[in-house]
């Protein structure tokens, strides 16, 4: 095929930012997965650039000194926008890192995934069937209580 | 879609379905919709409705297809927002008398060459690249087999599962990786690469194992499972690229050893056959030392047969 057709062919290509946000792009059913997948994505984004903030803040003592890290904390250690973020953050690394013992189940060891077999109605996926399929369910429960429970932490302290 | 409505063929589909085409031709070189009204009967696939389109309303309208039965794999096309096989979808299964509207697009990540037919070249390129096939050390046995190569059947269940895809494209056009890195393997490639990495009749798992171990290979896999949401075989492509990953794992630390299977014994010559013993002999008044000579006439309940003793003999 030459440079021209190449050129000319039109990429369908939904691209980084549609498949990593929009958890419906495909329009499967019995697909939780591609929910958690976005969600992971999300979070890990999220929580990643948070740690980057993290680390310049938490450095004001020795680029500026304890007195600035003193009157940094005065000014925004109790603020509500603070708390808000920290709440969501706390949030985001829950369901991250519960979500992340199943991928490194399923990923790394590859336990949880079932076994092949012979396609028979109603053509389940085996891995649909596994148990990786029930932890997300679990994470998908434990999350808001958790989430919940840290809130409170949070709110109360 | 592997979970198909398998009671859609016996439904009636609304009478007059609107199909919404996403129409993409290389010479305007720009994308527009356009709307067909088709008339449905009971039975209808959404690839017939297209034929009808295409010989009634519009004869441009490019598509590809090829076995109208779900088994060439060449019909490929997201309809209202899935990657289906057009053939074996029914009208009944995707439009509702509530909704009588079906949205078809050409296959995602793929490269249209016009309307809703798609470029495989990369797709079947990156299959080529995981060499799905039998490779043999020994090139001489390879190339003139003497006997077959065993294969168990607790090993073969092992590969059927991924040995039935039949190279739709659906798996990865569906998904997410391959929405963002066109050079992505994909789940159909991995899934194959699994399949021979652990058929035991093939000893040659380091060089596929070195194709996916690689930047677009199969760590690039997040797990989202839509291949196998979509996958109208029911191949299960996620799973083939999870275990394929914890092989790799595994060959990386050195604790994964292939078992392989050798050629069958050859099968031993022929030995002529021992002549029968007078008292097997079930035929009364024939004599069996003639009747191995020459054909013999035996009268059974008064009709003649003649029978030729040669083709006995099984050859
Ligand atoms: S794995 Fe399934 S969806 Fe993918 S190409 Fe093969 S048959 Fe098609
Ligand atoms: S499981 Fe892997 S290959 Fe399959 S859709 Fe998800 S990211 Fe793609
Ligand atoms: S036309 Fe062959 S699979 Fe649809």
């Amino acid at each position: 095929m030459g440079l021209t057709d190449r050129v000319r062919q039109y990429r369908n290509l939904p691209g980084f930012l549609q498949a990593s946000l929009n958890p419906w792009l495909i329009k499967a059913r019995n697909n939780p997965e591609r929910l958690a997948f976005v969600l992971h994505r999300v979070t890990g984004f999220t929580v990643l650039l948070y740690l980057f903030l993290h680390i310049i803040v938490t450095n004001t003592p020795a680029r500026a000194g304890w007195e600035a890290w003193d009157s940094l904390m005065e000014a925004f250690g109790a603020a509500l926008f603070n708390k808000v973020g920290e709440f969501i953050i706390a949030g985001f690394v829950i369901f991250h890192g519960m979500n992340g013992i199943r991928l490194l189940l399923t990923e790394f060891f590859g336990v949880c995934i079932g076994k092949p077999e012979k396609p028979k109605p109603p053509y389940i996926p085996p891995s649909f069937k596994a148990c990786q399929r029930r932890l997300l369910y679990l994470v998908f429960a434990l999350w808001p209580i958790l989430w919940a429970i840290a809130g409170y932490i949070i709110f109360k302290g | 879609m592997a979970i198909a409505d398998l009671k859609a063929a016996t439904r009636i589909p609304p009478k007059l379905v609107t199909i919404r085409v996403k129409r993409w031709s290389p010479t305007k070189g720009k994308v527009e919709w356009r709307e067909y009204q088709v008339e449905t009967y009971r039975g209808m696939t959404v690839l017939e409705a297209l034929l009808k389109v295409k010989a009634e309303k519009d004869h441009t309208l490019s598509m590809r297809y090829s076995c109208r039965m779900g088994v060439c794999g060449s019909c490929g096309m997201v309809i209202n927002g899935v990657p289906r096989l057009a053939c074996q979808t029914q009208i009944a299964e995707v439009a509702s008398e509530s909704n009588p509207v079906i949205t078809i697009e050409p296959l995602y990540n793929h490269p249209v060459i016009r309307d809703l037919a798609t470029d495989f070249n990369p797709f079947f390129g990156k299959h080529a690249s995981v060499k799905p096939y039998l490779i043999r050390k020994d090139i001489e046995e390879r190339e003139g087999p003497t006997g077959e190569y065993i294969l168990k059947p607790e090993e073969l269940e092992n590969i059927y599962q991924f040995s039935l895809c039949i190279s739709c494209g659906l798996c990865y056009s569906a998904c997410p990786v391959a929405a963002s890195d066109p050079e992505y393997l994909g789940p159909q490639a991995l899934a194959q690469a699994l399949r021979f990495i652990i058929d035991p009749r093939d000893e040659d798992p380091n060089t596929r194992i070195a194709v996916v171990d690689s930047e677009h290979g199969c760590h690039r896999c997040h797990y989202a499972a839509t291949c196998s949401a979509v996958c109208p075989k029911a191949v299960d492509p996620a799973m083939a690229i999870q275990m394929l990953r914890s092989i790799v794992f595994r060959h990386r630390l050195g604790f994964w050893r292939k078992r392989t299977s050798k050629p069958a014994e050859k099968p031993k010559e022929w030995q002529p056959k021992k002549p029968m013993p007078p008292e097997a002999q079930t035929i009364p008044g024939v004599d069996l030392e003639q009747m191995e000579k020459e054909p013999v006439i035996v009268e059974v309940d008064g009709i003649k047969v003649e029978i030729d003793y040669k083709f006995y003999k099984i050859r």
